[in-house]
């Protein structure tokens, strides 16, 4: 409303969005840490507070702050969608040319931020690792078998995916729909999607702590976000390859046995009727045809909408006209700005 | 612009230059506007850098640099979109097919084709692990899509550019866009090519392709034959359960009623399964439909390309020569 003039005539250089969610420490102390981080940059930037769903306390702790309207924004969600529509909402509302995630919570020191910035230079997305890392043994553990299991799925080597710190250039989300749990799998889309994506060691925050928060049922959330981006990383343009891979294996297990079975009534003479053996293998055939159907149906989504999903991505166009590389791959300064507020 | 000849690229940087040479040479030579589109597919070995050296030099010559590696398929896709001219040529990069053939190709083209396929029929390659299963794919290809083509894995192609730009690419159909393309029904033709053993670089093929190639075949197969009535499709797929279905549960109730009393045959509980897969897949078909219905690509728009439009242009031609 009253702030839109400012930018329009000197462009943002960058937009901190911070998502408040559950976890949150105090905001005031949290500001002001990130508050001298960011001045260090040395560049003109805007804050967003998007609170996720209806908090009124942080709400007055962030109207309390002694900030200009312009400096630093505040942005309610009717209720509670999540982190990745949070984000997503906030980077439409955004005006800088460059964003930055950072958690309502402490995860990196500040005065880690430049480094941070100045490396977002060379890449397209910049994601912070917190290192050297603090923790027990267990926690560890838990870090470790996570990112393996990252790396053997996806074949991504990040080492540090909880951590939320992460400065991106606009085009990044332009091009990459975030929904559901994914955004903590940000960089792993991205970097499928054929941007840069790096990987900047900072230091932990001194308030960082493990929580204690997690539970079985968030592991469990964990892994399927893991096996939704593999699928819909690897296998969005074939399904078939994808169904028909476990339906062939399904049928083919059950071809086995029923065939086993028949031979065994046929030359061995074992009857058929008291064993079940019969009717399992009779269903693994049915279930590996079904699978394969789901691929098939997939494939037809694929096609009825080929039009839309185009699968590369140009990096840049030399010709002789414009003599020089015509970089396609643009700071994101021409992306179209977007507004959304009220 | 009258001619675009796409080349994807991947890692073929000593390539780049002898090829770019010979096409220009041979498109020069035909007097026709012309562009060659380099696309280079996140190629490691500087490949890029090779080909937009060339830029200066050969200024017909457009370089494509793609964000990664992302295959054969969306490389040649991305050709085709940023490609200006009215007839698209397109061929590999590893020298095996010859720019001297592009000649013949556009001779073709203007005799009223739409679509022209070059056939390597005296092929320098490995008997075994390239000839034989080529053969047999080629073959399978023709039976499955109705798509008579001798070779399908030949890269050096022409097409008239409205047409090929409208076929979806995608995945690895590349070896299919005959098979696709027949969605809109272009007059193909078949000509002889020349084909070199490979020069420099390593060849990016193996065995391994056999099996995704049959799976994509079926997909063709749904694509092509059944887009626009996916429930005949699945129907057809329904009917050996339905078949074996009604068998089963016939042979289980005639022996209750010869014996008098009710069997414990197995063979009630398989054929009550293949019943349930019959019905789940004529489910199938109709959510097929759905889906078509929703979509927003059409088989009419095919149709439109290559119909009488163009028939009735080359026939008032003829008639006025």
């Amino acid at each position: 409303m009253a702030e839109t003039p400012i930018t329009a005539k000197q462009p943002l250089e960058l937009s901190v969005v911070i998502p408040v969610g559950e976890r949150t420490d105090d905001l005031a102390a949290l500001h002001a840490e990130y508050r001298r981080g960011l001045d260090a940059c040395g560049v003109s930037y805007e804050m967003i507070y998007v609170l996720d769903g209806s908090r009124a306390a942080v709400r007055e702790a962030l109207l309390a702050l002694d900030e200009p309207p312009e400096r630093v924004r505040i942005l309610e969600l009717a209720k509670a969608f999540g982190e990745a529509t949070t984000l997503m909402t906030a980077f439409a509302a955004a005006r800088g040319t460059k964003l930055m995630t950072l958690p309502a919570y402490f995860q990196v020191r500040s005065d880690e931020l430049p480094k941070l910035l100045t490396a977002s230079k060379e890449a397209d997305m910049v994601v912070a690792r917190r290192w050297p890392r603090r923790g027990n043994a267990l926690e560890r553990l838990r870090r470790e078998a996570f990112h393996r299991l990252l790396r053997l799925i996806t074949g991504e080597r990040f080492r540090d995916l909880g951590c939320s710190v992460r400065v991106l250039n606009r085009q990044v989300i332009d091009e990459i729909d975030l929904y559901g749990d994914q955004h903590r799998l940000l960089p792993v889309l991205a970097n499928r999607q054929g941007f840069r994506v790096l990987e900047v060691d900072v230091a932990q925050s001194p308030h960082d702590a493990f929580r204690g928060r997690y539970r079985l049922r968030e592991y469990l959330h964990r892994v399927l976000d893991v096996l939704t981006v593999f699928f819909l990383v690897r296998f969005t343009k074939k399904p078939l390859r994808f169904f028909g891979t476990l339906g062939s294996a399904t049928f083919a297990i059950g071809g086995v046995a029923a065939a086993v079975l028949i031979a065994q009534r046929l030359l061995l003479g074992q009857p058929l009727a008291d064993r079940p053996a019969l009717l399992l293998a009779c269903l693994f055939i049915v279930l590996g045809v079904q699978l394969f159907a789901l691929g098939l149906l997939g494939e037809l989504i694929i096609f009825t909408h080929a039009r839309q999903l185009k699968e590369y991505r140009v990096a840049n166009l030399v010709e002789a006209v414009a003599k020089d590389p015509v970089p396609g791959r643009e700071r994101g300064t021409e992306a179209p700005r977007r507004t959304a507020e009220r | 612009m009258e001619i675009s000849v796409i080349v994807p690229l991947y890692n073929e940087r000593a390539n780049v230059e002898p090829l770019a040479e010979a096409i220009v040479a041979v498109l020069a030579e035909t007097g026709l506007e012309h562009e060659v589109l380099l696309v280079d597919d996140g190629s490691t070995d500087g490949t890029f850098e090779a080909a937009s050296s060339l830029v200066p030099r050969m200024p017909s010559v457009r370089v494509l640099r793609l964000r990664r590696n992302y295959g054969q398929t969306p490389a040649m896709a991305a050709g085709i979109e940023h490609a200006r001219g009215r007839i698209l040529v397109t061929m590999d990069g590893d020298l095996q097919n010859d720019p001297r053939d592009i000649p013949l190709f556009l001779a073709k083209l203007d005799e009223g084709y739409d679509m022209v396929i070059g056939w390597r029929h005296d092929r320098k390659d490995k008997l075994w692990t390239r000839k034989v299963p080529s053969r047999i794919a080629n073959w399978l290809i023709a039976k499955v899509t109705g798509v008579p083509v001798k070779d399908n894995g030949c890269s050096l192609k022409a097409y008239r550019a409205d047409v090929i730009k409208a076929i979806p690419l995608y995945s690895e159909l590349h070896r299919f866009i005959p098979a696709m393309a027949s969605l809109a029904g272009p007059r193909i033709a078949q000509i002889k090519v020349r084909h070199h053993p490979r020069r420099f670089g390593q060849s990016k093929y193996g065995l391994s392709r056999i099996y995704r190639v049959l799976l994509d075949l079926l997909t063709v197969k749904t694509i092509v034959g059944f887009a626009a009535r996916p429930l005949q499709w699945f129907v057809l797929l329904a009917l050996p359960a339905l078949a074996m279905s009604a068998g089963c549960i016939g042979t289980s109730v005639y022996r209750t009623l010869a014996n008098g009393e009710e069997s414990s045959t197995p063979i009630a509980g398989v054929g009550v399964l293949l019943g349930a897969l019959a019905f789940f897949l004529m489910m199938a078909g109709m959510f097929a439909e759905l889906i078509y219905r929703t979509g927003d690509d059409r088989v009419e728009r095919f149709a439109m390309l290559t119909a009488a439009e163009t028939a009735r242009a080359a026939a008032t031609a003829r008639r006025l020569n």
